[in-house]
């Protein structure tokens, strides 16, 4: 696990927004394709994924829809909502905000106090 | 209502369909991640125990889902419920007990408040109805309280008082409906055109009047009821424009009024115009309250503004006016009141005292459960330690107690529609109809809405202090052991007996007021009317104008009808009045002595005024005092002779008074002398008072009695006096008059003993209403009474058993027991006494000459409850005293 990146709390509802809004997945899918979009660093905990999906779901933000998997086996696919998609830009700006303020914060040179 | 209860129910609705897709989801999950993994290379058994370990545990991750989605409150919801039902199922005397309390309780408060709804709460159907005002004349100083309004008072007013933006002029009376052979008196309401536009609803097919309609030659037209639009014209879609035969003449349906249309109480079933005379509208009529008039408020307009201006307008039209000085010393102003609550005044006292009794029912009811949840919460004491011991939060706890609670007052509202469906039935046996707006009572969905939350809110009241007593009891030294030694033990005795004390006092406080109302009834119905009502028939004529133009008509008319009646079998004497005793109607009007002239200053006083033909006065039963009765000669003779009764004349020649007897003494109609001394009339009797307006009537009004050939009307009732009154004496009545003339129907023939017990409706239904709670509440104080102390001897066996072993007679045993229901007694009563004295000044509006404390009502009350409680405490402390030592000891 030393190459993973610990999960920041509060960040999984604006990973799985992301996931989804490029292409509708379903749960398992969501897994691994924050896998994969975050170079195979960061690892989603099984048991939180769910309970956030049926969150963002009844906030609204995702729509399950049934259908058919890549394996013709009947699966609950996502797609982000109107409302998410603007959620997902909200978060996304506020984390860059967050990232930049916290990078410049580290960066600091003992002459530039 | 489905708007708003199918979301709330659709969690529950689809919580299947959410279970079932939520695990066919997860399992695809693990699938897939087993799949994965295999062509990975992993083993497959590996395989799927790794995804299966990885993925967590199912149950906890489901259980997260469904609180994501809001659903895990229903699951414990689910949970507490399905607890409540098993611990009621396991105590079915415990569970009867309550939900029969619940039903009984709950089912006299829906009964009475549908009473109280559909009387004073549900406004008039009509739009803004809350803007509706009646405008009425009083002379409070002539002992004329209301006087309606006159004609010219609505056309002086109509368009001049800026706070309405609608007047209208009324009066109820009736007419004869129909073809020759099958005439029928209906009921109906002669109205001003703008009468319908006050009110805001208007025939639903046709027009309302018109100005034109108001004059007496032009008023041939009729606006019709629905009820009576589809039984008499069979619902006729072309109704309009024909001809329905009023009093002999033809008059035009000119409209339809829509099904819901209802004015106050009003029986009416066809509107015909207010037709009046130029002569009619004069000045000189201004105080004919023949009418009655309807207003509605500008927007934005208080009664208060209103009020102001109809005084102001009164006082402009006085400068001139003929009596202005007579009316003023009458003290003459004219009233604006909400229409609705001035309908509904006379019964309002009367409906919120019924209406506080049933409630303190209710509080006993509710006080009386608590206590059995309190002992029944006592023997789970050592069950709710350990529950809260394996973790279950004090939320749990609580939640659980309001859920049983909650679930037992729900069933018990069910039960309590029940009960009030059958109560309001037993209210139309009463005669509640009869009442203002009583018609309307009806079981509807405000009263289920009031069942459902009148239930839920009980279940919290009852919840609450159970739960606090869970949350104080569980405490660890329910876990040890013997639980009664500790000072949460003895806190929730306490508690319990606090609480039979209260039931106690509050049954005293109910029987009392029940008490008083029962000798209030006794003492007005001791009330002698002032007639023999025992064997007396009597029923209402109105002769159409057209046949019977002129006096003599009238009177031939009167002198067969009585004559006939006297043939029939059984009858003593018949005649005539305009009026009969509490009929309902009372018509005051001034009449002057000869050598009284007023005072300045002085009032002209209303006096009972009737009018008799044949051979009234023996008919019904009058006492003579002085003279003679009038005679069937008198109205044939051109001399004008009247009777008056006692108050009449005391108020002129007080016994013993310098002015000697009434007899030969000359009055004058009206508030004033008139200069031709033949328009006098004659005092040739003075006959006992009766009661006109009710049988509690105080006032000493004065009453006078003129020949019906001198002072005429076409509608009158007929009296007959039988040796023995029987059904077919109505029938036979009927038969009479359609062989003198086959038109004419006899309308509200009732006995005069039903007309007297009628006009207690009012007084006797919430008499025996109170009855019916004070006898329920007796109940209930007994099952609590009875309760407590089971509870108490069972608790204390072993005590019992060791004082036995040690030699204490069973007696003793008995004496504690009794002694502690005793004491509880006295307590209750003692509290119940203020509460009672409270009670009985509340009640003061109601009761007729009774006081606020009763000695005899109090001793009686205390007796009875008395009585209940030490027979509900006899059997309990019957057996403490036949516990065996051995048994008690030994047992754990």
């Amino acid at each position: 696990m030393g190459k993973n990146a610990e999960l920041l709390p509060g960040t999984l509802d604006m990973l799985i927004l992301k996931a989804v809004s490029l292409k509708p997945l379903h749960g398992y899918g969501v897994l691994l394709r924050i896998r994969q979009i975050s170079g195979e660093a960061l690892d989603i905990p099984q048991g939180s994924l769910y309970p956030a999906l049926y969150r963002l779901e009844q906030q609204g933000l995702i729509v399950a829809e049934w259908g058919q998997s890549e394996n013709n086996r009947k699966a609950k696919f996502y797609t982000v909502s109107a409302e998410g998609r603007r959620r997902l830009r909200e978060e996304t700006a506020s984390w860059n905000r967050l990232v930049s303020a916290i990078a410049a914060a580290m960066s600091t040179t003992p002459d530039e106090v | 209502m489905s708007r708003f209860v199918t979301p709330a129910l659709q969690p529950l609705l689809r919580r299947r369909d959410f279970e079932d897709e939520m695990a066919e989801e997860m399992h695809f999950h693990i699938e897939q991640y087993t799949n994965d993994l295999v062509s990975s290379g992993v083993p497959p058994e590996e395989a799927a125990r790794r995804a299966r370990k990885e993925f967590g545990s199912l149950d906890n991750v489901k259980e997260d889902c469904r609180e994501a989605r809001g659903l895990r409150w229903l699951d414990e919801l689910r949970q507490d419920l399905r607890y409540a039902a098993r611990l009621l199922r396991k105590t079915p005397a415990f569970t009867a007990t309550a939900l029969a309390t619940l039903a009984l309780c709950i089912g006299a408060n829906l009964t009475v408040f549908a009473v109280v709804d559909s009387i004073l709460l549900v406004p008039l159907p009509f739009p803004s109805s809350e803007r509706l005002v009646s405008v009425f004349n009083t002379y409070p100083k002539a002992g004329v309280p209301n006087d309606g309004c006159s004609l010219p008072n609505y056309y002086e007013r109509r368009g001049q008082i800026p706070a309405f933006s609608a007047l209208a002029a009324y009066r109820d009376g009736t007419a004869i409906v129909g073809e020759t052979g099958s005439t029928e008196q209906e009921q109906v309401t002669r109205v001003s055109p703008d009468f319908f536009a006050t009110l805001g609803r208007g025939p639903a097919m046709g027009r309302a009047f018109t100005e034109a309609e108001t004059s007496a030659s032009n008023d041939g037209v009729a606006i019709l009821t629905d009820a009576y639009w589809r039984q008499r014209l069979n619902g006729d879609p072309h109704a309009i424009g024909r001809k329905i035969r009023v009093n002999g003449f033809d008059r035009t349906v000119v409209g339809v009024l829509p099904p819901t249309f209802s004015f106050l109480s009003s029986k009416a079933r066809i509107y015909f115009p207010l037709p009046s005379s130029p002569e009619d509208r004069a000045p000189k009529n201004r105080h004919s309250g023949t009418s009655h008039m309807i207003a509605r408020l500008r927007p934005g307009v208080t009664v208060a503004e209103a009020q102001a201006q109809i005084d102001a307008h009164n006082a402009v039209m006085a400068v001139n006016g003929p009596d202005a000085k007579m009316m003023a010393d009458a003290g003459f102003r004219s009233i604006v009141v909400p229409l609705h609550a001035d309908h509904v005044a006379p019964i309002r006292p009367t409906l919120l005292m019924v209406q506080a009794g049933a409630l303190f029912l209710l509080l006993i009811g509710a006080v009386n459960l608590i206590n059995l949840f309190l002992i029944r919460a006592n023997g789970r004491v050592k069950e709710l330690a350990v529950r809260q011991a394996i973790g279950a939060s004090l939320r749990h706890i609580v939640s659980g107690v309001l859920v049983e609670t909650t679930l037992l007052t729900l069933a018990g509202g069910l039960l309590g529609l029940i009960v009030g469906a059958g109560g309001i039935r037993l209210l139309a046996v009463l005669g509640i109809d009869r009442l203002p707006l009583g018609a309307h009572i009806a079981f509807d969905a405000r009263l289920a809405w009031a069942a459902l939350i009148g239930a839920i809110v009980l279940g919290f009241a009852i919840g609450v202090p159970v739960a606090w007593f869970s949350l104080r009891g569980h405490s660890a030294p329910g876990l040890q052991g013997e639980f009664r030694g500790t000072t949460a033990g003895r806190a929730a005795q306490g508690l319990r007996h606090g609480f039979i004390v209260a039931q106690i006092s509050l049954a005293f406080m109910l029987l009392v007021g029940t008490g008083l109302l029962g000798v209030s009834l006794r003492k007005v119905m001791a009330i002698s009317p002032g007639f023999q009502p025992e064997n007396v028939l009597s029923g209402r004529i109105t002769l159409p104008g057209k046949n019977y133009p002129d006096v003599p008509s009238l009177i031939a008319f009167i002198e067969r009808l009585t004559a006939e009646l006297g043939r029939q079998p059984g009858v003593l004497s018949a005649g005539v009045v305009t009026n009969v005793p509490l009929s309902g109607f009372s018509n005051k009007s001034a009449a002057t002595v000869k050598g009284f002239s007023l005072r300045p200053g002085e009032a002209p006083h209303g006096f009972y005024s009737y009018s008799v033909g044949g051979d009234y006065f023996s008919a019904m039963g009058f006492s003579l005092r002085e003279g003679r009765f009038l005679t069937a000669a008198d109205s044939r003779r051109a001399e004008r002779v009247c009777v008056i009764d006692e108050d009449f004349a005391h108020r002129y020649w007080p016994k013993g008074g310098p002015r000697g007897g009434a007899i030969g003494q000359r009055v004058f109609e009206g508030g004033s002398e008139t200069k031709n001394d033949a328009d006098a009339y004659t005092i040739v009797g003075v006959v006992g008072a009766v009661k006109q307006a009710g049988l509690i009537e105080d006032e000493a009004q004065g009453a006078i009695y003129y020949p019906f050939g001198h002072r005429f009307d076409h509608s009158f009732y007929v009296v007959v006096r039988t040796s023995r009154l029987s059904e077919s004496l109505g029938i036979a009545l009927q038969k009479v008059v359609r062989t003198i003339d086959p038109e004419l129907p006899v309308n509200d023939v009732q006995s005069m003993e039903t007309r007297i017990g009628d006009s207690l409706v009012a007084r006797r239904s919430p008499a025996l209403l109170a009855g019916l709670f004070s006898g329920i509440a007796l109940l209930l104080t007994a099952i609590g009474t009875y309760g407590l102390l089971s509870y108490a001897v069972a608790q204390r066996r072993r005590e019992i058993g060791l004082r036995m072993a040690l030699g204490a007679q069973p007696e003793q045993i008995r004496r504690q027991f009794v002694t502690l229901a005793l004491r509880l007694l006295a307590a209750g009563t003692v509290l119940g006494l203020a509460g009672a004295w409270l009670t009985g000044k509340a009640m003061q509006a109601v009761l007729f000459h009774v006081p606020a404390l009763d000695a005899a009502t109090l001793a009686g009350a205390a007796t009875l409850l008395g009585a209940v409680s030490l027979a509900a405490c006899l059997l309990p402390s019957d057996r403490a005293a036949r516990i065996s030592p051995m048994e008690a000891l030994t047992e754990e």
